[in-house]
């Protein structure tokens, strides 16, 4: 194989005091936010290319973190179970502390902003609630479910609300129209640990404690295809936003063992898998670069790599010998933010491969009429 | 199913559970620990908030959820809670060094065991050092057909009777024998208002293969049977002859097949045909894990030993069962 030049070839890192264990960037790509396993809040201004430290190392882990769809909020939370929430003016200006909100439903680890929405969605326990930006009031009633939810997820349109507790994933439909459909509640034979909406096409995968793989075909109604097999549970999901030709692509985790999966048919034996092996320990993150085929995973043993759409590695990057935790791509597709158990950020500029950005469709010609 | 992780014990978290019925002591026990002077940094996870607290201490809620596997049955439910806020935990690792998990005075300590063993993360990050129970010596003898109260005598590795200063010695002698007959390989302690020295609680290895049946040498000084009216109890099995490896694994696994639901611990040390080294055998109801030990050493007395706690059990069946695996 020919050498290839490298995708990555310079690097900006900083460091927290904790282990980092969250990042998310803003949707136009300014701010970068990074929360640590001691409490600490890091918010990064991009093009401003200063920081500053939201929250010092207190002893409370933050777990989640995450801008909403208009930059408007910045939301953070954790081990002490109370929802952190700033107000952004923009950059150049100081992100205004909001009063913290007491959820008392334990330690809060999934949160989500809806796409293109205000509405903020919180794993309180077993209660899924919702926070309105518009009207900064919680939405009543919250939902219910039938154990402590695991993980949660909006469809790309924000729509759709999925959350899953052992024994049941929910559909919750957001219509803006009242009233709304009830929520649809699918039984599931384990935890669903992990979920998430593909964006063409609205697939929805779940990543299962009994080491399955759950995936619903467009729409999310009728029986799910079920994957079983994996080594160890499946707590990593991500979706390729480039259309394939059936289903986009569908990367998950489970241990050691990054699968991309690849829809080839209609029907029961749909679904192609494709093992990329590399990583010597559990993967703690995955994604995809947006746009694009490439896909970044981070492992404990500390490097992060690049795959390509067909499962070849691109490029490993090594850390500095700590786990990675987190992984964050801009929105712009050209930086990869990740996180080490270390406390150490760093700040890649990736030069995505052409031919994981072009459309997949040229091969579409090839595809037998119905 | 077996216990064992590939990480070596001395890489992994060790893992106190701490069991007892409503009102036994945990509470005063949790504090002890927590502002004892034993130089480790413990993190607490309790079931009830606010009790336990003291500044700067690692102390993190949980809610008793169980996940159960399959078809129900006990032997596969694990905590789904403890499996979250772990999984939490573990990125402030060096944070802390010891963990103690408390549990309601109304929960079976057999999920919560299982999930050390059968949850991929918490068996490679963590192990499970020994189950602590107290016993309310003043009160137990009221609790004593609540089937939790049983469950939590047979789990234990380390049994604390508690409020000994308000029994008279006779009582406390008569629920210690009560007690044995239960959990004959426990080791036992007495205290008042739960002060126990920590060595005895903290770093104990009970789950570690080659201490599984030194905590409280002796106690299988002979071959006995507690006959009582308990539905949980205690058979001991000894037998000079070697036994067959083969023989012995298979009863065994036929045996946790058939009983597995009933059968809570098991603790054997076995003398095989043939083999100079001694093996070490321990199971938690399905879950069975056996290794080589160290050789017989020469003054010692070569010989099986055999444990089994459960409820109902029948000691002749059992004893036949055991007794055809003599090579």
């Amino acid at each position: 194989m020919a050498t290839s030049a490298p995708l990555v070839s310079e690097r900006l890192c900083g460091d927290l005091q904790q282990p980092i264990s969250a990042l998310a960037w803003s949707a136009d790509g300014e701010f970068l936010a990074i929360a640590s396993a001691g409490g600490e809040l890091l918010l990064l201004d991009f093009l401003a290319g200063c920081e500053e430290l939201l929250r010092g190392d207190r002893d409370s882990s933050l777990d989640v973190v995450g801008f909403s769809s208009d930059g408007q909020f910045l939301m953070a939370a954790g081990q002490s179970g109370e929802l952190l929430l700033w107000e952004l003016g923009g950059t150049g200006v100081r992100p205004l502390a909001m009063d913290s909100i007491p959820l008392g439903g334990g330690w809060i680890d999934a949160a989500a902003w809806q796409p293109g929405g205000l509405l903020l969605a919180v794993a309180a326990g077993r209660e899924l609630r919702l926070w309105d930006g518009a009207s900064r009031q919680w939405r009543e009633p919250p939902l219910q479910l039938p154990g402590t939810i695991q993980a949660l997820a909006w469809s790309a349109d924000g729509v759709q609300l999925a959350a899953s507790c052992h024994g049941e994933l929910v559909l919750w439909q957001l219509c803006l129209g009242a009233p709304a459909d009830p929520p649809l509640r699918n039984p599931i034979a384990s935890a669903g640990l992990a979920l998430a909406f593909s964006g063409p096409g609205h697939h929805l995968a779940c990543g299962m404690l009994d080491r399955s793989l759950l995936v619903w075909p467009q729409g999310c109604h009728g029986q799910p295809w079920q994957f079983s097999g994996f080594p160890a549970k499946v707590r990593q999901l991500a979706w390729s936003e480039q259309p394939g030709r059936l289903a986009p692509l569908l990367a998950s985790a489970a241990a050691e063992a990054v699968i991309l999966w690849t829809q080839v048919k209609q029907g029961s034996k749909a679904w192609q898998p494709e093992p990329l092996l590399w990583h010597e320990k559990r993967i703690n993150a995955l994604a995809f670069a947006p746009g694009s085929t490439l896909l970044a995973s981070a492992s404990s043993d500390g490097s992060v790599v690049l795959w390509d759409g067909r499962g070849r590695m691109l490029q490993p990057l090594k850390g500095q010998g700590s786990g990675f935790n987190a992984l964050a791509w801009r929105p712009d597709g050209r930086h990869l933010a990740a996180g080490d158990a270390n406390g150490r950020w760093w700040l890649w500029p990736v030069a995505v491969p052409p031919r994981e950005r072009q459309s997949q469709r040229a091969g579409a010609g090839f595809r037998s009429k119905p | 199913m077996a216990f064992s992780s590939p990480v070596p014990a001395t890489e992994r978290l060790p893992v106190t559970v701490l069991t007892g019925y409503l009102g036994a002591g945990k509470t005063t026990l949790l504090n002890r620990i927590l502002t004892h002077e034993h130089g480790l940094k413990v993190a607490v996870i309790v079931n009830e908030f606010g009790e336990v607290g003291i500044d700067n201490q690692l102390v993190v809620d949980a809610d008793e959820e169980i996940f159960e596997m399959n078809n129900g049955c006990i032997c596969c439910t694990v905590r789904g809670d403890l499996i979250r806020i772990i999984g939490n935990l573990m990125k402030r690792r060096d944070r802390f060094d010891h963990l103690v998990i408390e549990t309601t005075g109304l929960a079976d300590p057999a999920p919560v065991i299982q999930t050390f063993f059968v949850d991929e993360d918490l068996r490679d990050e963590l192990r499970l050092d020994a189950v602590v129970t107290l016993v309310d010596l003043k009160h137990v003898e009221q609790h004593w057909e609540a089937e939790e109260v049983q469950e939590q005598l047979a789990f234990a590795d380390v049994l604390v009777l508690n409020k000994a200063d308000l029994v008279s010695d006779a009582d406390r002698a008569a629920i210690e024998r009560r007690v044995r007959a239960i959990n004959p390989v426990a080791r036992l302690i007495t205290s008042e208002n739960a002060d126990v020295p920590m060595p005895e609680l903290l770093g104990v290895e009970a789950f570690e293969l080659e201490r599984a049946l030194s905590l409280d040498p002796g106690f299988l000084v002979d071959e006995h049977t507690h006959e009582h009216d308990d539905a949980v109890g205690s058979v001991a099995l000894v037998e000079e002859r070697p036994m067959d490896l083969e023989k012995l694994g298979r009863w065994l696994s036929d045996l946790v097949a058939e009983r597995g639901p009933d059968l809570f611990r098991m603790k054997g040390i076995i003398q095989l045909q043939g083999e100079a080294r001694r093996y070490v055998f321990q199971s938690v109801h399905m879950l069975l894990d056996g290794d080589f030990d160290r050789p017989w050493k020469p003054a010692e007395l070569r010989r099986t030993e055999l444990v089994i706690i459960g409820r109902d059990l029948d000691a002749e069946a059992l004893r036949a069962g055991f007794l055809a695996c003599v090579a």
